[in-house]
């Protein structure tokens, strides 16, 4: 999908937490995330440490998406 | 460390007076086994029914299959951990009731339970068709949890197979068969001129009714570890595994694991077999790195020429899959690996979710998302409508008419990565 959709000229980030896989399916900006059952989320935490803890990995997404790159990055 | 496996082949399964084995039949007493089965406050009802291969029947949703065996000599006990204490099993003699099994089934514990048909088309796809079988339906209290109602159907299954293991304690196997595995400086001594073979037995991990078990603790917790393989043989490792149903390995397979078997058929004759590691699947990429990290270290560390490597299931813990291939092959040590396939139900997709180019030696067990057709059944044991939910199944799936079309995903065993299953290439 990752691909699909930058075959169009959408920029897109690929949040995962499998990094290699995303690497072997050619995603150009990859950002590393929680685990596979919660990658934006940590059941350890409370839910306001949560939030934070998601917001601070959508910001991150959103800067990767406006940074250039020469090849594929993981940020 | 050295065990004997003596078999007592099953030809039959009648319910009787007494459990016990005579002449080939295994007679069970259902009420006794219904009870001991269901000691637990959680447990609603336990039924308990038989299949046999050839019969019109269909079990649905399976939860494990277990095989009854008995410790007649040695140290600890079947399923040590959740059963019997925790000590180490694997060494004495252990007597088999090959040919029967206990399988378990009842109301849906996830969605990744599975079919066994005793004949028909379907039943060509599972091993346990072939088995004479023992079914335990378990209902569970209402408004248990899922993980509580996924432990109390394992462990209702594991007694079960206790229960039915103590009728060959006292019988004749009709062969018995020694393996064994000496510590790893006389291993390597005894056939220096073999190539030094080693097994990297991956085990599934990834929580949320997706678990395995050594000893009673959860694979997910352990870092890699040796381990004898007679170990297996005794049940030191168990499913608890709701994953999906045609590469999961039930807790039968984990016991009579056939990459282990073969190991062991030529070990001495040409590779030298020196042991085991098992190691996990878990869901954060630390782990991942973690647990391959050590697998490769200890596949260093024992100084092995060569290691096979099975998956169990499938999507990121391929990921796990290359790890341990790329990290072996950097010390310059072979490996095979084994793994099954989802390349969708035209078989045109790609067929695993991450590659390497040092994955040059593979063995598939088979495309899990081919289509079959199931006809209908005069018997159904359990709940024919799970069909609809399954993995491998879709809404529409059960027919009215009692048939089922779903991909082989869901039929117990289909496409088992430790090879434990029928399917084969046809050349063309």
């Amino acid at each position: 999908m990752v691909k699909e959709i930058e075959r169009h000229g959408i920029t897109v980030v690929h949040m995962c937490t499998v990094v290699p896989i995303s690497l072997t399916v050619g995603a150009n900006r990859i950002l590393p995330t929680v685990a596979i059952p919660y990658p934006l989320g940590d059941p350890s935490l409370a839910p306001a440490e949560e939030k934070e803890l998601r917001r601070k990995l959508v910001k991150k997404a959103l800067d990767a998406l406006c940074t250039d790159v020469e090849g594929q990055t993981v940020f | 460390m050295r065990l004997e496996i003596g078999e007592i082949l099953i030809k039959d399964v009648q319910f009787g007076e007494a459990t016990a084995v005579k002449n080939g039949t295994l007679y069970v007493n259902q009420a006794e086994l219904a009870v001991i089965a269901g000691q637990d406050d959680r447990i609603k009802s336990v039924e308990v029914f038989l299949a046999r291969p050839g019969e019109s029947v269909r079990i649905l949703p399976v939860k494990d299959v277990i095989e009854p065996r008995v410790k007649v000599e040695g140290s600890g006990n079947i399923f040590p951990g959740f059963i019997a204490d925790v000590e180490t099993v694997g060494s004495g003699r252990t007597h088999v009731l090959k040919g029967a099994a206990v399988v378990t089934t009842g109301k849906i514990v996830g969605f990744q339970e599975g079919i066994i048909d005793m004949s028909g088309p379907g039943a060509d796809y599972t091993p346990f068709s072939k088995t004479q079988n023992v079914v335990v339906k378990v209902e569970p209290v209402d408004g248990i949890n899922q993980h509580d109602h996924e432990y109390v159907v394992r462990m209702a299954g594991f007694r079960a197979a206790v229960y039915l293991g103590e009728a060959g304690r006292e019988a004749k196997p009709d062969n018995v068969t020694t393996y064994e595995t000496k510590p790893i400086l006389e291993q390597a001594a005894q056939y220096p001129g073999l190539p030094k073979v080693a097994y990297v037995y991956m085990l599934q991990t990834q929580g949320l009714l997706h678990n395995t078990f050594y000893y009673g603790v959860n694979v997910a917790e352990i870092v890699p570890t040796f381990m004898y393989p007679t170990e297996i043989m005794d049940s030191a490792i168990v499913s608890g595994n709701c994953v999906s149903a045609c590469d999961k390995n039930p807790t039968y397979i984990h016991a009579n694991n056939p990459v282990i078997m073969d190991l062991y058929a030529e070990h001495g004759k040409t590779i030298n077999f020196m042991g085991c590691i098992i190691t996990n699947e878990n869901v954060t990429l630390a782990d991942k790195e973690r647990s391959s990290n050590m697998t490769a270290k200890l596949t260093g560390f024992l100084g092995v020429d060569a290691v096979i490597i099975s998956e169990e299931g499938f999507g990121n813990p391929d990921a796990d899959l290359v790890m341990n291939c790329n990290k072996i092959e950097a010390q310059g040590i072979k490996t095979v690996l084994i793994t099954d396939e989802y390349a969708g139900q035209d078989g045109g997709s790609q067929s695993l979710a991450d590659s390497t180019p040092l994955g040059n030696a593979v063995v598939t067990a088979g495309n899990a998302n081919e289509v079959v057709e199931l006809p209908a059944m005069d018997t159904v044991i359990g709940y024919p409508e799970v069909a609809h939910v399954i993995a491998g199944g879709w809404e529409g799936s059960l027919r009215a008419d009692g048939s089922i079309e779903a991909e082989i995903q869901v039929i117990i065993g289909a496409t088992n990565e430790l090879g434990y299953g029928y399917l084969t290439a046809k050349a063309v």
